[in-house]
């Protein structure tokens, strides 16, 4: 018995010691969407959550669903350094992308909610998103005979918030990156990247540290980190960013709202010091089609993410070291991300909203 | 515009913001503005001092502008074209469009403020294809 718990305990020894100080994650390739015991997964409910998706209904002047800021044409994000908002007001972060948010143990870019059943309702009540109330929104939904008719059939209920959340958040499980290259590579295609996207992989793993936080099937260590990301200077000196920062860090109970004038990041959610400024790890699946990139949209392109990356992130922060890439190194990193990361597209038919 | 002189047609659309107060009559000042061969000088006051937008800020616009103001506040008073802002407004709503500003550029849909680069780069791929 015991020599079986030593021979079980040595090849994790030997994997750890191997690793050395660098802890690079190891990449895993697609095998399926993770399973939600209190929200079980039927084709009903995904296609009554895509219609509620495409429903206008969801925002209070009807002018916005959730795919106006995700976007099935633009990778599930919508294009913008910051994302889109309720008319009148102005947003304060990137729009994230939904590929493959089954897999975050987050949602949002500082990680206040842990489901998507729990996310999807956020953006609904956001004064600068969707601005719905969820009162009227249950009263309006109910008032639409489809609607209580599916909500029945999927539910065997009627429609509350908490099954609207359900099946947005059943919808959003199906959105996933399949058989990218890396995918194919993983499982054992070595033609399946090209010779620099190989390059590429090794400076990912290797020198470019890439896979210390992006690492997994989402690449994704699901933390938290403080970059430094330079400022979006659209942002600075916008009045009606400003007040939606400090509503939401009012909302957050962050003590000296009224003074604020940077984002906080994960410190809002956790008010823990090493929290400041430090937002949620990334997935990087499908990656080229989500620009612009960081949780302000600051850098248009993947060159400035990697350059940035390259040169040890931002003033002052502690989480990065220069790496010290070649153009050559670079060029092949570049290469990795767009070509072997790049999924099947996700094809939507529309819904016939009723 | 002067990027592509002879190469892009511009077409623009009016289409207020239902819940805003002055948004007709914004719209209705691009377009008085317009019939004075003005409209784009109005146009780009109007989202610099937006949410300024009532009428005794308008005619201010207007006066800026050295329109003739009488001919202008009568149009802004009886909104004057206001069958034109309805026809587009009912275009948006058949097109099942809206936000404001939503971009068709060769009938390629774009939604929101962009960017210069942003826009340049569909539209020279459309030029490009339409060279094809």
């Amino acid at each position: 018995m015991r020599k079986n718990s030593i021979s079980v305990l040595l090849p994790v020894i030997l994997v750890l010691v191997s690793c050395g100080v660098v802890f690079a994650g190891r990449l895993e390739p697609f095998a399926g969407v993770p399973v939600q015991v209190k929200n079980p997964q039927t084709p009903e409910k995904a296609e009554l959550g895509k219609q509620l998706f495409f429903d206008r209904r969801l925002s209070g002047d009807g002018t916005m669903s959730c795919a106006t800021c995700h976007m099935p044409e633009l990778a599930f994000t919508d294009g913008q350094d910051i994302s889109l908002s309720y008319p009148t007001t102005k947003n304060w972060r990137n729009s994230p992308t939904l590929i493959n948010v089954a897999f975050q143990k987050y949602l949002f870019h500082d990680g206040r909610a842990k489901t998507l059943e729990e996310q999807a309702l956020f953006p609904m009540m956001s004064a600068f998103e969707m601005n719905k109330n969820l009162d009227y929104l249950e009263e309006q939904l109910r008032q639409v005979p489809e609607y209580v008719e599916v909500f029945r059939k999927v539910f065997r209920g009627e429609i509350t918030r908490g099954r609207v959340a359900m099946a947005l958040a059943a919808f959003e499980r199906t959105l996933v990156s399949v058989n990218s290259p890396l995918d194919r590579f993983l499982r054992g295609d070595r033609k399946a990247l090209s010779d620099e996207a190989r390059r590429g992989l090794e400076v990912f793993e290797g020198k470019g540290r890439c896979a210390d936080c992006h690492y997994g099937v989402n690449l994704s260590d699901d933390k938290f980190h403080a970059l430094h990301v330079p400022e979006n200077q659209a942002l600075l000196n916008d009045p009606r960013v400003t007040a939606t920062m400090r509503f939401v860090a009012k909302v957050y109970h962050y003590r000296d709202y009224r003074n604020l004038k940077e984002d906080p990041g994960r410190y809002l959610i956790t008010k823990k010091k090493q929290d400041w400024k430090a937002f949620r790890t990334p997935a990087l699946r499908d990656i080229s089609r989500t620009a612009p990139y960081m949780h302000n949209g600051v850098f248009a392109a993947l060159d400035e993410v990697i350059d940035f990356f390259d040169n040890g992130g931002g003033p002052g922060n502690k989480a990065l070291k220069p790496l010290g890439l070649t153009a050559d190194e670079k060029k092949a990193l570049k290469t990795f991300m767009e070509e072997a990361l790049a999924g099947e597209e996700i094809r939507i038919t529309y819904p016939a909203v009723p | 515009m002067e990027t592509y002189k002879g190469k892009v047609r511009l077409v623009i659309k009016n289409y207020p913001y239902k819940y805003r107060d002055y948004s007709h009559m914004a719209a209705e000042a691009g377009l008085a503005a317009g019939d004075q061969g003005r409209y784009w000088e109005m146009h780009d006051l109007l989202l610099k001092n937006s949410p300024r937008l009532d009428r005794d800020s308008l005619i201010r616009y207007a006066k800026e502008l050295g329109l003739d103001t009488r001919a202008f506040t009568a149009s802004l008073d009886t909104m004057k074209h206001a069958a034109v802002i309805e026809r587009d407004k009912k275009l948006a709503v058949d097109m099942d469009l809206y936000n404001t500003p939503t971009f068709f550029i060769n009938g390629r849909k774009v939604i929101g403020n962009r960017s210069y680069e942003y826009l340049k780069k569909i539209v020279d791929e459309e030029l490009k294809n339409a060279k094809k």
